[in-house]
């Protein structure tokens, strides 16, 4: 019964998929990367597309600062204040069907300066290319684009689910349920015990001295992570988390933290290693420099390739129905379709996996990075072999 | 050939020897780790969880090979 139902439901997907393909028409390209990048809209098809505000700091002709605000990039382009530079194409994919007209970015070479100043700006906007545009000042010049983006949005919205979610929980607690009485309801028993899992398997395994002053900052960053990894699997959606920036921020308040409450032990280690000759020294000490610094960006790259790499792998696997009924027709179309809907459905079981254990390895790692760097020379045997083999003995 | 085939190519075979190396890691990891909990079944918890911070670790680094590839195939 219930493998009948799972075909059943593989079917009804591939129908979907199918017929969603059939109707994308033979000039449109399909692109992985484009799809799991950044955008400044969020993508609704078949129901189309919401375009996000646009905001940005410029600096106006005469020199002073200005900050324009716009509902959407159309009436920025409507306003005039802004001309569209059309990208070329979405990355390679234009080099790889070289007959394949982008819109208008395919007159556009790659590589020049020259603004695509379109005059028609009607026409782009109806064609859609507007959207994966790069807008720029007709005066002046752009300082920042403070442009809200689909990352920032979905970024928002996960932050605004964990504050939902434990804000009123909190308060429970502050009134006496659950920490004089046990926890009541399925919410609170649920939420307690992943909150009691960050604390005894992440904190206190891994800092030693008073491991609940960063349990705030851990529990935050779990819930954070491992919200927005899932805001990647809902329809529609896009995982915050998949932005390097992102990712980059969440490290760098790791590497704050670490820096802030690192014992002296731990700058020494680095900068004069005891017990070290003078001349290894000499290496030693940018290897150690090296060391201190990638440690934290490889903390926000991990986090980061993880769910690009997940919504890539994800798109290509949709991107296998297009290139069947490019090469073999309407039913290679169907047949792939088969395949890929199978296989993303796995992929996306496997990401489930992935944003729990990607939050967790984030917030183990930044435990694991603050308690060393916390730790005492009492704490540590590195320079005493034999002590630390009495210490393992019994 | 011009270069951004050479490029392809080279985002292709990196790609293929990262996950190559990244799978014999992880392969290599998790068959000690069976072994460990074979052995002793009650350390099974623990063995677990230091695997699966070592998989996120190697993985890691062929995360970085495919970022690398990807940039490799755009630009």
């Amino acid at each position: 019964m219930k493998k009948l139902l799972s075909a059943l439901l593989i079917a009804a997907l591939t129908g979907l998929v199918g017929v969603s393909g059939a109707w994308a028409s033979d000039d449109e390209e399909f692109d992985p990367v484009h799809h799991a990048a950044d955008g400044y809209y969020i993508d609704l098809e078949p129901g189309g597309k919401i375009e996000l505000p646009r905001l940005f700091l410029i600096r106006t002709a005469d020199g002073s600062l200005g900050l324009e605000f716009f509902g959407s990039t159309a009436s920025a382009l409507r306003s005039g204040h802004y001309v569209a530079e059309l990208a070329e194409g979405h990355g390679g994919a234009e080099e790889d069907h070289g007959d394949a007209e982008h819109d208008d970015g395919g007159e556009h070479s790659a590589g020049t300066e020259a603004h695509a100043a379109t005059t028609d700006v009607e026409a782009l906007i109806a064609s859609g290319a507007h959207l994966d545009a790069h807008l720029v000042p007709a005066q002046g010049s752009l300082i920042l684009d403070l442009s809200i983006t689909r990352h920032l949005f979905f970024g928002v919205l996960s932050l605004l689910i964990v504050m939902l979610i434990f804000v009123p929980l909190g308060g429970r607690y502050k009134k006496g349920t659950g920490r004089e009485t046990a926890p009541r309801g399925l919410f609170q028993n649920m939420m307690e015990s992943i909150v009691i899992f960050v604390r005894d398997d992440i904190a206190r395994p891994n800092i030693k001295q008073n491991p609940e002053r960063f349990l705030p900052f851990l529990l935050s960053v779990f819930f954070f992570v491992l919200v927005a990894n899932l805001m990647g699997l809902v329809p529609h959606g896009a995982a915050a988390t998949s932005n390097i920036t992102v990712t980059g921020l969440l490290a760098f308040f790791t590497f704050v933290l670490v820096s802030v409450n690192a014992s002296k032990e731990y700058w020494v280690h680095i900068f004069w290693p005891p017990g070290v000759p003078g001349w290894i020294k000499v290496i030693l000490v940018p290897v150690e420099f090296i060391g201190l610094l990638s440690k934290h960006l490889v903390l926000c790259m991990r986090l980061f390739a993880n769910m690009l790499g997940g919504a890539i792998v994800i798109f290509g696997m949709i991107g296998l129905v297009f290139m069947g009924k490019e090469l073999y027709g309407i039913a290679g179309g169907w047949a792939a379709g088969f395949i890929s809907v199978t296989l993303s459905v796995i992929t996306m079981f496997i990401k489930i996996l992935v944003a729990l254990i990607q939050a967790y390895i984030f917030a183990l790692l930044s435990a694991l990075f603050i308690g060393m760097a916390m730790e005492e020379h009492g704490d540590h045997h590195e320079h005493h072999p034999a002590e630390a083999v009495a210490e393992s003995a019994h | 050939m011009d270069p951004t085939g050479f490029a392809w190519l080279g985002a292709g075979l990196g790609m293929g020897l990262a996950v190559l190396g990244g799978g014999l890691g992880i392969g290599k990891l998790a068959a000690s780790a069976l072994e460990g909990m074979a052995r002793q079944p009650e350390a099974g918890n623990d063995i677990r969880g230091a695997m699966i911070v070592g998989a996120a670790l190697i993985e890691g680094a062929v995360l970085f090979c495919f970022v690398i590839c990807i940039l490799l195939a755009l630009k």
